[in-house]
């Protein structure tokens, strides 16, 4: 006798556990860019710039969005690509075809929409994972995806605010995020050309920081500098706000890494402890820097926070693949690069040309690159990202010993990366270095591009040095911290204490369009009673 | 009537006040201010670039004095307010020609 069909609250595919860290872990990468980076980029810049940035970031981050539900979710993780070389999901081109036809068949998914009920209630799905299914749907991953998509604009925002018009902000985003981000995500992880030669990418290295701040930099270079004077009076306005940005950034960043396994399991929590790890070590080694290189020779707070994002950015590209001493090697390694360029390299062509206000082609862009080769030589082959075992109909895992998972033999090899210093051979430093140059190239020259076209479409994508000169006040009519007592709102004015005035209506207020209805007071006069002198 | 004016460092203000007060001076103006005269400023620095600030922050006391007690007032405001290295700061006295007080209309040597 059959048994009666009950109602259930999901089908077999999904596992609430790796569903709730996906969406958990998501929530903590949005949170790194609203409030975390937010507030660190509003709080380093002058006081006149912060309400500048944070419009920027919180429109940015909208912006992104939209345009993901709409059409670049699916150019970046779709599961059938532009020219065919991934259809539904399955990878059509595994060997046989010129790396030309390979390339251009497999850049980008085709463009779509995801907004529909079944398109949101689906099984995740994406080429990059036809051999283990997701075991959450497709609006969880879309939703993880999409804090990436958002935070990348907002890094190399910091390159170019101080002059960005707010309008060329807005076109630029979605933009770039559909042909930069969207292209590089599906040629690294969505199952595209790279994906497929084997060039690595744990969380976004390549994709996410070096993309922010090679296109930084361009935008900075076609832009040109602030005014003279917001470079040389660049303070920061409120470094306690900073720290809680950048503590935001770094404990959001256990999402970042430790949500890119997909699954809920080993190598997530690897992810976490090896990027505070790398993190940690960054923050030392930086502050060590200050204060025994430095011309000051002191230990700065803010060196701290810029070996912190080192750290975390070189990590990025490697977290579930290394062990503990890879990520201590890493973030050390990354670190030193990054502050030798940070005081040297800044002096020179073209870095000392272009003003790259907070220096996020260092911090994003150099880290990342290094991040990302370092893969090919800290790769554990022992750090196990997937293992070998017995999935059951529904493709939930059954059965499988720690032995089994991570043993090799039959048509099972469980998946880690082998490095240089693990014995492995140059040929994943060779791959990780293939795609760098992808990644640089594509970045900087689409940059480019778009950031021609706007300032062409909107004539100029640089404000006017008038408005420049005032900042927030003459872009947002808003500033960061009013003073009350300065200001009053229009119409209330010449509403005199309300002993004489008639009521609600603000009949005293000159002009009717400003006038602010004046409520009903009791009468306050002049205090009775003799004067103590 | 006169306006002894004093700008001393900050850290001073708590003496200076506890010598206005034995005197009987009745109350004074205190204003946040920077300052130099032979005192050099200080370097900051932020991610690495190198800031200069000429200027030392001080506070500005301004206390109205009658005639008869400017030099009391002076010389308390002068000695509680040294510590004998450079950027003490300075005091100095304008004439003052009414005083009105706003809540009675008193003028004058009342309205101290």
């Amino acid at each position: 006798m059959l048994a009666a069909i009950t109602q259930v609250p999901y089908p077999s595919w999904l596992n609430p556990a790796d569903n709730t860290w996906q969406l958990v872990a998501a929530t903590f990468v949005g949170l790194m860019s609203l409030p975390g980076l937010a507030v660190l980029y509003a709080s380093i810049v002058q006081k006149k710039w912060a309400v500048n940035v944070l419009t920027m970031m919180f429109a940015g981050f909208s912006l992104v969005l939209v345009a993901w539900v709409l059409w670049s979710y699916k150019v970046g993780f779709g599961s059938t690509s532009i020219g065919g070389g991934v259809h539904n999901g399955v990878q059509t081109q595994l060997s046989g075809v010129g790396w030309v036809k390979h390339f251009f068949e497999n850049f980008a998914g085709k463009p779509g929409s995801i907004t529909s009920a079944g398109n949101e209630s689906s099984q995740g799905v994406s080429a990059a994972n036809t051999v283990i299914p997701f075991h959450f749907p497709t609006t969880t991953l879309a939703y993880f995806q999409f804090v990436f998509a958002a935070i990348t604009p907002l890094l190399f925002l910091g390159s170019v605010l101080g002059r960005i018009k707010f309008s060329a902000w807005c076109l630029l985003v979605p933009l770039w995020s559909t042909f930069v981000y969207g292209i590089d995500a599906f040629l690294l992880w969505g199952g595209g050309y790279f994906a497929q030669e084997g060039s690595l990418d744990f969380s976004g290295g390549y994709v996410i920081h070096m993309s922010a701040g090679v296109s930084g930099f361009v935008a900075a270079w076609v832009l040109g500098p602030r005014l003279l004077r917001d470079r040389q009076h660049a303070l920061p306005n409120n470094l306690v706000m900073a720290a809680v940005g950048a503590g935001i950034l770094w404990l959001g960043w256990n999402g970042f890494n430790g949500g890119d396994p997909y699954y809920a399991g080993i190598d997530a929590a690897a992810a976490v402890v090896n990027t505070n790890l790398a993190t940690a070590v960054g923050v030392i080694v930086w502050i060590g820097m200050d204060a025994w290189l430095s011309k000051e020779k002191k230990p700065t707070f803010l060196g701290g926070v810029n070996g912190m994002i080192c750290g975390l950015v070189a990590i990025t590209p490697c977290a579930g693949w290394v062990s503990g001493e890879g990520a201590i090697a890493v973030g050390g390694i990354a670190t030193v690069i990054v502050w030798f360029a940070w005081n040297y390299l800044s002096k020179v062509r073209p870095f000392s040309k272009v003003d790259d206000a907070l220096g996020v082609v260092y911090t994003h862009g150099i880290a990342g690159l290094f991040g990302g080769l370092l893969l090919g030589v800290f790769g554990n082959p022992n750090m196990i990202e997937y293992g070998c075992g017995h999935l059951d109909s529904s493709g939930q895992v059954v059965n499988t010993t720690i032995n089994t998972y991570s043993s090799a033999g039959g048509s099972c090899v469980p998946f880690s990366v082998n490095g240089l210093a693990y014995g492995g051979s140059a040929h994943q430093l060779w791959e990780q270095a293939r795609a760098a140059v992808w990644v640089i190239l594509w970045s900087a020259v689409v940059t480019f591009i778009l950031m021609k076209l706007i300032g062409l479409v909107l004539r100029g994508a640089r404000y006017k040095d008038e408005i420049l000169e005032v900042g927030d006040l003459a872009i947002h009519g808003e500033e960061a911290f009013p003073e009350e007592t300065l200001a009053a709102r229009v119409g209330t004015l010449s509403s005199a204490r309300s002993g004489g005035s008639s009521g609600s209506g603000g009949a005293g207020a000159g002009g009717s369009g400003g006038s602010v209805a004046t409520l009903e007071r009791p009468d306050d006069g002049p205090p009775s009673g003799p004067e103590t002198s | 009537m006169k306006l002894v004016v004093a700008v001393v460092k900050p850290f001073k203000l708590d003496d200076v006040k506890e010598a206005l007060k034995t005197l009987g001076v009745h109350g004074l103006t205190l204003t946040e201010a920077q300052g130099f005269g032979r005192q050099r400023g200080h370097t900051e620095v932020y991610r690495g670039a190198e800031y200069e600030v000429e200027f030392v922050p001080k506070v500005r006391l301004e206390i109205l004095v009658d005639d008869a007690q400017v030099e009391d007032v002076t010389n308390a405001v002068v000695d509680s307010a040294s510590t004998g290295k450079i950027g003490d700061g300075k005091v100095w006295i304008l004439p003052v020609e009414d005083v009105v007080r706003v809540r009675t209309g008193e003028r004058g040597s009342d309205a101290l």
